[in-house]
């Protein structure tokens, strides 16, 4: 299997080109164009009650897509997210990593998602009771709405609840206000999340939110 | 060198090497078409003849880096500060150093060392909040030691940098105020009808005194060195200096003023520059319309 | 005429530099800025044409109902397009076969191109996730369009799939038809691909990599309620 991400970071999109035999898992609607001989089936995503967890629970889609080369010629897929942004590919070899809901866009087969609890304070901060993580062995896509930073932290560091994308399992995230409790509420800033520990994270530079938020006083 | 394209039996062309290449870039020639070189006496695949040219040249990638871009200040600036993802979601992040403080449109923060405490302050009062941009300004400062910040406004777009250094003037639309240092004065300034008919709000912002100034666009900015006159679209204009005169009009004559789908455009006039964004806002907003919620009376 | 393409894919602006006497073709509503000396004239159709059908038929395409043509006075001069969303824009040569290109998506074209508007057929006028019309270019000379994302041929030699609303433009070479995606209707609708288009033939087909319905949806619950 060869892949590349283009179009990045506005749009990018995944260019997956499957050799004979192989497969990979693609979120719902994440195609937006493939060869006509690839295999196209619709699966639970990994497995019924487990593809319950996630849709409910993680913010991905019950059904997930799976594309097969059943010819004996490579054969191109093309792969996106649902809104414009960046995308990374990363190779696990046995290491987990959390991503927050909805982040996730395509796998190959020897990865597995997760629902995982992530506490009551990340509802408070309308983040989701629970957080999705992929694990095992292969490659797995992910991305957002901006563009991706890789951040090294060592000890704490905050960042805005909408603006954490990924992170590895190891840190801690406590949510608390953004500053006193007028500046909060008046700031704009609300809530934010403290990231404790020494690991990567990844933030996306724009948010959905931050985007309504500014696209909504000019609506009429 | 001329070359010849056959497709399907039929010859297209002649055309120069660097077409035939940028044809099969945009895919508007296919490998497997045929090629002809003049004087030659075989046709051959194009992939083959683009392969085997002597003065072949690697072209740089159309798309650029996966990540965007970075810029770093070359010229003056009071705070050390990178923006990051340009063009299209530029992030700045700027190191304050121990004791000082920046000023920060609301909402737009991302991250931050913890030791950076936020305040929110009423800027301007109501002029400021007449002119567009939220009432609220934040205003974070590093304590007991440098802290970092990283912003992201809400518009998709990217950003610039301007140092002013006492004598300056620049003008931004009122949705472009990012952030600035404390000695920066941001003012917010009557645009007349003027104003009125650029789609942007009532007022522009005027920016002057000392320090670093940032602004940002929807959409990718455009840096256009205005020398004598020059037309941009009202809702594409995002900052100009002082010393421009400017005029609202209309494109071509009353035909176009109500057909031309153009709206009014701003003409300015004078040595100096003007900032443009290659989207706006409005049309954005109003392609949301199929996509929001019901309300609910 | 030299057309830059700049700012890509993301939000990207197409500057066009005129010589005298030259002139482009393009939307209305798609200047961003121009020389001050830039004449505009607007028309239905082409330069110094127009009518009430052509009016009509560019409507239902969902582009705009005027064109504007822009003409340096004296001079050179340049001018600068954009579009309502953000995304790509390409340059192509017409020489030879003529191009299909879904509404919406016509930017500019130098006056020597020619543009006509085809009726896609009820079926693909439905399901396709396009609009119901094409607008169809031939002649010579380059055309300016748009995408929503990033913008990517693809050769198609035989069959190839493209997701409904992923479709920017393609050679008049190639035809299409509504299919489903999976194996089987049940898989092509639980796995949310729904209807595919599925190209026949030889030629180039021109993909969006994003759809701006998905994000459109995606969005929708944060905006302020109409």
């Amino acid at each position: 299997m060869q892949s590349t991400i283009e179009g990045g970071p506005a749009f990018a999109y995944i260019n997956i080109d499957l050799d004979p035999g192989e497969t990979v898992i693609g979120e719902s609607d994440a195609m937006s164009s493939m060869a006509a001989d690839l295999d196209m089936e619709a699966k639970f995503n990994g497995g019924f009650f487990a593809g319950l967890a996630k849709a409910f629970l993680g913010g991905e889609s019950l059904f997930v897509n799976h594309f097969t080369n059943n010819t004996s010629s490579t054969q191109r897929v093309t792969l996106v997210q649902g809104t414009p942004g960046n995308t990374r590919a990363v190779e696990l070899n046995g290491q987990q990593l959390c991503l927050q809901p909805g982040a996730y866009i395509a796998s190959t087969p020897g990865v597995q998602l997760g629902v995982r609890w992530a506490g009551f304070k990340s509802w408070f901060a309308r983040e989701g009771l629970f957080k999705l993580t992929v694990t095992g062995t292969g490659t797995v896509w992910y991305g957002a709405y901006g563009g991706l930073l890789e951040k090294e932290v060592h000890g704490e560091y905050i960042v805005d609840t909408s603006h954490l994308v990924a992170y590895e399992p190891q840190m801690k995230l406590n949510i608390q206000l953004a500053g006193g409790l007028f500046s909060s509420l008046f700031g704009g800033e609300g809530f934010v999340t403290r990231v404790e520990g020494k690991g990567k994270i990844v933030v996306q530079t724009r948010s959905m939110s931050g985007l309504a938020d500014w696209i909504n006083p000019r609506l009429w | 060198m001329q070359i010849t394209i056959n497709r399907n039996g039929e010859n297209y062309g002649p055309y120069s090497l660097e077409q035939v290449r940028e044809m099969l870039d945009s895919g508007q020639a296919q490998p497997t078409d045929m090629g002809h070189v003049e004087g030659e006496s075989e046709w051959v695949p194009l992939s083959e003849l683009s392969n085997n040219l002597p003065e072949a040249v690697e072209k740089p990638p159309v798309i650029g880096s996966q990540d965007g871009d970075t810029y770093t200040p070359t010229g003056e600036h009071e705070h050390e500060f990178r923006i990051e993802c340009k063009p299209d979601f530029s992030y700045l992040t700027v190191q304050v150093p121990a004791n000082q403080t920046l000023k920060v449109e609301a909402s737009a923060m991302a991250t931050m060392s913890t030791n950076m405490v936020m305040k929110t302050k009423m800027k301007g009062g109501l002029s400021r909040f007449l002119g567009g941009e939220s009432l609220f300004i934040n205003e974070f400062s590093a304590q007991g030691g440098s802290a970092e910040i990283g912003i992201a406004p809400g518009s998709p777009g990217d950003m610039d940098h301007v140092h002013l250094s006492g004598a300056d003037e620049i003008f931004l639309q009122s949705s472009a105020y990012v952030a600035s240092g404390m000695q920066v004065n941001v003012d917010s300034k009557w645009q007349g009808f003027k104003g009125f008919f650029s789609g942007e709000g009532l007022f522009l912002l005027r920016c002057t005194g000392h320090g670093d100034l940032w602004f940002n666009t929807y959409g990718a900015m455009i840096e256009i060195p205005v020398d004598g006159n020059y037309v941009v679209d009202t809702s594409h204009v995002v900052a100009f200096t002082g010393g421009l005169q400017y005029s609202v009009e209309s494109v071509g004559g009353l035909k176009s003023l109500f057909l031309s789908g153009e709206g009014l455009v701003c003409r300015f006039a004078g040595q100096g520059k003007v900032w443009i964004q290659t989207r706006h806002p409005m049309a954005f907003a109003n392609w949301t319309y199929p996509f929001r919620p019901e309300s609910n009376n | 005429m030299q057309i830059n393409i700049t700012h890509r894919p993301g939000n990207s602006a197409a500057k066009v530099s005129l010589e005298a006497g030259e002139s482009i073709t393009a939307e209305g509503g798609a200047m961003i800025a121009m020389s001050g000396h830039m004449q505009v004239e607007t028309t239905t159709h082409k330069k110094d044409q127009g009518s009430i059908l052509g009016a009509i038929k560019r409507l239902v395409t969902g582009e705009s109902l005027f064109l504007n043509h822009f003409t340096p006075s004296g001079g050179p001069g340049e001018v600068y397009f954009g579009t309502a969303l953000s995304g790509d824009m390409m340059e192509y040569n017409l020489n030879g076969p003529g191009i299909m290109v879904q509404g919406g998506s016509y930017v500019a074209s130098s006056p020597s191109v020619d543009m006509d508007i085809q009726w896609q057929g009820f079926g693909k006028a439905l399901f396709s996730g396009e609009s119901m019309f094409l607008i169809r270019l031939s002649g010579q000379g380059p055309v300016i369009l748009n995408s929503f994302g990033a913008v990517y041929p693809i050769q198609v030699n035989g069959e190839y799939i493209v997701d409904t609303g992923h479709i920017v433009a393609f050679e008049e070479t190639l035809n299409y038809e509504v299919s489903k995606a999976g194996k089987s209707w049940l898989s092509s609708i639980l796995g949310g691909e729904g209807l595919v288009c599925k190209f026949h033939g030889q030629g180039t087909v021109w993909c969006q990599s994003h759809n701006a319905g998905s994000f459109g949806a995606s969005l929708g619950p944060n905006l302020k309620p109409r």
